[in-house]
């Protein structure tokens, strides 16, 4: 069903008009050789009904995280999400609208963005934010390019507690240019290893780019690491969890240069890892060369405060092959969802997301290292994420998701030196009862 | 006794001994439109003819400025960065951009005359 | 009115309690972390529910969009979004399965990846599809940076790209993220591709072409079987930008064309939701020679199990975290589904009936860019309407008070005073019947009352926005009045 409205008495007066006589003649001029001889193959159109069923046919297949008791984090997060936030965000006139190319006709999603933005601003203390990146890795990977741009130098430097998805996007973006991205490794308490970080640090460094919390949910020491940093003139990227920032420091108060990360613990559902969008701020001084788009505030030709896209010369259409970056469809809807979520849940709802997230992480993490054959392995000045070691780690996980439990993310996926290792996040969906639900299996599988 | 000169690149030199007031001219600056940033060099960095000293961007376009001469910067004018549009509004006057000390006297025989610089453009628009 | 920020309608101790208190002994922060790592305060808004519903619908009203406008937007392609496809994506069985959840309890998502694929393969005559990249820009990156790796394999020494002058932005600026230097060639008076010009900058260092074709002008390129021959003599690669692949459903295959390598927009001719500029998704199709180079993980099938395999042997390595945008994957599938065979040829031919007409009905007011018949969107040249004194841009804002999207302007860049028309399958002939109306009203006020025209829109939330004092006077963000900054 082509969602057509032509009617055959249109399509023949319209083809009349043109003086066509049918539609082969709109495809005339095309090489003979290469029309298409056959339909092609694939099955015939169905009705709304029989379209329903055969994608929720699909659905059913899934089993989502409402089924169980999920522990998983890991870069994407089951945080609640206010009923009003899917209502407003479904309104057809965000949902159907273009980039906000057209001032005039797009107040709404200008205005919308422009909070993202500040919102954006807010919490990580910087001076200036772009409109949404994709994700939190091509969010790095921008970041890090951007770091090239300013500094004019060669090295990357990056923390393996970093996201390993973000390395590896990393790597990829960086892959077709001639710059070098130099990994240097944890130390035995999961934080950066300092002396490694001296070692790398060289006057060709561009940036030093940092996960915090990182990947097993550690706080860094940002503010001593960015003063190393400077040592060298340059600059520090700061992957993280925006929801960590209703409680952490201001990454700008801790002298970084670019924050960046995924938004997605900001009002979007786990969607299977997407859509969920990148974020970016940097000082004033770095504005110009910031990726993607921008919204600004002005004034209509009569004074009144209007908003549009602005400082466009940095971008694709205009500067072509010398753009700071090829993005042009960004993840605007998401942004323009964090910055309704962040809106609902107000100042004291987000501390309170942020909080209770740790406090039952802390709760998980206190009756894990009770238990005997179980090892939290790092300290406990974590966000909402954290490690824990059990023999077999990856037998335990099948034991308990047989239990309807998901312990969390295994380790040793990503890590080799982490086999037995296994990262369990609470988000403030957890209940005291779902924790101790949880030891209770894990007691069980590992006596039984 | 002071020469106006121009570039292919349609920037301006007004030459005073060895030093050379230096901006883009009416024609540069109506196609760029409205100027809403200029990005100057540095006191004291030296230019070189033909390469880039600095950045303009206008709402629609985004363009290099290249130096019509090699030499010193000796003065830059500060003032525009905050009023880009005064490249727009007077490019010859208010929209000076740099003032550089240059020593090839050669250089200057590679640059139109205003005469020579009208006909260059009544070529280019067409 | 202005409409005041949500920032200025906050009022402290107002909001509506969503979360549950947890049944542990709460701490404070600074009893669980060390207090240097903790933020002072945090200034953001105290709201009730009802303040930010009533502030976020009042936004949205200020919006154009497909559902409460005509949008032909072109090379957007703004066609309708079907509302099964939303009730769809929205289900809790797709939303909220975790990425790292094990396979076995996402083998529906896992099928929809691999039937996907399969459609869009026999659609396009590619051997395979990843779903990473999130938007066309980022498809043109993997499949530029497959691109690479293939004439890295090989040892060919390559260093240039051949971009047209009517491309997109994105190409010459994926180009240069590549490492890639751009050549430009220019087109033909008929907006084509000059195949002379393009043989001569075929040297061996040229790595790939990137084309759109339809071009951006809404023109076959009636050679493209020549130019793949000139790529392909000297191993550079033919690389698709399917923005515009809208016109060709059922009627040609890239692959049949000669394309190695191609994104096409799921946003665009699958007729996912575009949300103010995204999430988008990029689905990139390579040939089998180009196979090797995707992305891991892909999404196999193993007996009767779905499974993501990262064993590709050359993979140029990871484009996004995770597995792309799935949400949007669901609502192309759904469409793909509903479409089938027939519809999808039906949108081809009723797209290219539509920007057919529209051409026809305006052509003696404003002058096609082209004498070569247009696929599914046509470009006008407004050069008649500037010189009696309305640009481009004027014309465009006069539309929005006949309640209408404006068409793309001064793109292509190679057009004067371009206005790119895309009106899409899914407009009626009434809607497009009303458009070539206030069209013709248009360049008639230009003669009557001009001033209608310089001034528009007078109906609209706000006057003519100045983007020149926007981009003056930076202003970037809400600021607390009295902040230092």
């Amino acid at each position: 069903m082509p969602y057509i409205l032509n009617t055959e008495k249109d399509i023949k007066e319209m083809l009349e008009a043109i003086g066509a006589a049918n539609f082969e003649d709109l495809f005339k001029h095309l090489p003979r050789e290469i029309l298409l001889k056959e339909p092609l193959r694939i099955s015939s159109g169905k009705d709304e009904q029989e379209t329903r069923k055969i994608v929720e046919s699909l659905a059913r297949k899934n089993l989502p995280l409402g089924r169980f008791n999920s522990f998983l984090g890991a870069g994407c997060y089951d945080h609640y999400i206010p009923a009003a936030l899917s209502y407003l965000i479904g309104r057809a006139e965000f949902l159907t609208a273009y980039t906000p190319y057209q001032a005039e006709s797009s107040q709404g999603s200008l205005q919308t963005i422009y909070e993202y933005q500040s919102y954006m601003c807010l919490l990580t203390g910087m001076d200036v934010s772009n409109a949404s990146l994709f994700d939190g890795a091509s969010a790095l990977a921008e970041s890090a390019l951007m770091s090239l741009r300013i500094t004019k130098k060669k090295k990357v430097i990056v923390s393996s507690s970093m996201h390993p998805e973000y390395l590896r996007v990393l790597e990829t973006y960086l892959s077709g240019l001639d710059f070098i991205i130099k990994e240097i490794p944890f130390d035995a308490a999961g934080l950066i290893d300092i002396e490694a970080f001296k070692r790398a640090l060289s006057d060709d460094t561009a940036c030093l780019a940092l996960q915090s919390p990182n990947f097993f949910g550690l706080v860094e020491d940002v503010k001593m690491l960015s003063a190393l940093t400077k040592q060298k003139n340059a600059l520090v990227i700061m992957v993280t969890n925006p929801m960590s920032l209703a409680i952490l420091k201001e990454p700008y108060k801790c002298g970084v240069d670019i924050v960046c990360g995924d938004g997605q613990a900001l009002g979007g559902n786990v969607n299977f890892g997407g859509p969920s969008f990148g974020f970016l701020a940097t000082r004033n001084e770095f504005m110009r060369q910031m990726p993607g788009r921008i919204v600004g505030k002005t004034v209509d030709c009569q004074g009144k405060p209007a908003y549009c896209l602005t400082l466009c010369a940095r971008e694709q259409h205009i500067r072509r092959e010398k753009a700071t970056s090829n993005i042009c469809s960004n993840q605007s809807l998401n942004a323009m969802a964090a910055a309704i979520y962040l809106a609902l849940m107000g100042k004291e709802g987000i501390k309170e997301a942020a909080l209770h997230s740790m406090n039952l992480a802390h709760y998980l993490y206190e009756s894990l290292s009770k238990i005997n054959g179980v090892k939290v392995i790092f300290s406990n000045t974590f966000f909402n994420e954290f490690i824990w070691q059990v023999e077999d780690a990856k037998k335990i996980i099948r034991k308990l998701r047989k239990k309807n439990i998901i312990a969390g993310f295994y380790m040793g996926d990503a890590y080799r030196e982490f086999r037995d290792c296994i990262l369990s996040c609470c988000t403030e969906k957890k209940s005291k009862e779902d924790i101790d639900d949880f030891i209770a299996a894990l007691k069980g599988v590992l006596n039984g | 006794m002071s020469v106006l000169k121009f570039s292919k690149t349609h920037e301006w030199a007004q030459v005073e001994n060895n030093l050379a007031t230096i901006g883009i001219t009416d024609y540069a600056q109506k196609s760029l439109g409205d100027i809403v940033f200029i990005e100057l060099p540095a006191l004291g960095s030296k230019v070189k003819q033909g390469l880039q000293f600095g950045t303009i961007e206008s709402t629609k376009a985004a363009s290099e400025l290249f130096s019509p001469l090699s030499g010193v910067v000796s003065e830059i004018n500060k003032e525009l960065i905050n009023n880009p549009q005064w490249v727009n509004e007077e490019p010859f006057v208010r929209g000076w951009m740099m003032k550089i000390k240059f020593e090839n006297n050669n250089e200057l025989n590679s640059l139109m005359d205003e005469a020579a610089y009208k006909e260059f453009v009544k070529k280019e628009a067409h | 009115m202005e409409n005041k920020v949500i920032f200025e309608k906050g009022k402290e101790g107002r909001r509506t309690r969503y979360l549950t208190k947890p049944e542990i002994p709460l701490k404070r922060a600074d009893e669980l972390l060390p207090k240097q790592f903790l933020r002072e305060n945090l200034n953001l808004p105290s709201l009730g529910e009802l303040d930010v519903v009533r502030h976020y619908t009042n936004l949205s009203r200020l919006n154009f969009s497909v559902d409460t406008n005509f949008y032909p937007l072109g090379s957007c392609t703004m066609k309708y979004n079907p509302k099964v496809n939303e009730a769809l994506a929205s289900m809790e069985e797709f939303t909220h399965v975790h990425p790292y959840q094990p396979s076995t309890d996402v083998q529906g998502a896992l099928e929809l990846i691999f039937n996907l694929e399969q459609i869009l393969c026999e659609i396009t005559g590619m051997n395979r599809f990843t779903f990473q990249a999130s938007s066309g820009a980022a498809g043109e990156l993997t499949g530029m940076l497959m691109i690479r790796k293939y004439h890295a394999i090989k040892k060919n020494k390559k260093t240039k790209v051949i971009v047209p002058d009517s491309a997109h932005g994105t190409n010459p600026a994926t180009s240069s993220m590549c490492g890639y230097q751009t050549v430009i060639i220019e087109s033909k008076e008929n907006g084509l591709i000059d195949l002379d010009k393009l043989a001569k900058s075929c040297d061996s260092e040229v790595a790939a072409i990137m084309l759109t074709n339809p071009n951006t002008l809404g023109l076959f390129e009636e050679n493209i079987l020549k130019i793949s021959e000139i790529a392909h003599k000297i191993d550079a690669l033919l690389y698709y930008d399917g923005a515009n692949f809208n016109p060709l459903l059922g009627i040609t295959k890239p692959i049949t064309m000669g394309f190695d390598a191609i994104h096409l927009n799921l946003h665009k001719t699958f007729s996912t939701p575009h949300g103010c500029g995204g999430p988008g998704a990029g689905a990139v199709g390579v040939s089998l020679a180009m196979s090797d180079f995707l992305p891991a993980p892909l999404v196999d099938k193993r007996g009767e199990d779905f499974y993501l395999n990262y064993k590709i042997k050359h993979s140029i390595g990871r484009v996004r975290s995770f597995y792309g945008n799935f949400n949007v994957l669901i609502r192309a599938y759904a469409y793909l589904t509903s479409l089938g065979a027939d519809g999808l040829k039906r949108v081809a031919q009723n797209a290219v009936l539509n920007a057919a007409y529209i051409r026809e009905k305006l052509k003696q007011y404003y002058e096609p860019c082209s004498i070569l018949p247009s696929m599914h969107e046509v470009v006008f040249s407004c050069s008649r309407q500037k010189a009696r004194g309305a640009s481009a841009l004027e014309i465009a804002k006069r539309l929005l008070d006949y309640g209408m999207h404006p068409p793309t302007m001064y793109f292509p860049l190679i057009v004067n005073e371009a206005l790119m028309v895309e009106p899409t399958e899914t407009e009626s002939k009434e809607t497009l019947d009303n458009f070539i109306e206030a069209m013709i009203n248009i360049d008639k006020e230009i003669s009557e009352e001009i001033e209608k025209v310089k001034n528009a829109p007078h109906t609209m939330p706000v006057k003519r926005v100045d983007e020149v004092y926007a981009a003056r006077n930076l202003n970037l963000r809400w600021q607390s009045p009295g902040a230092s900054f």
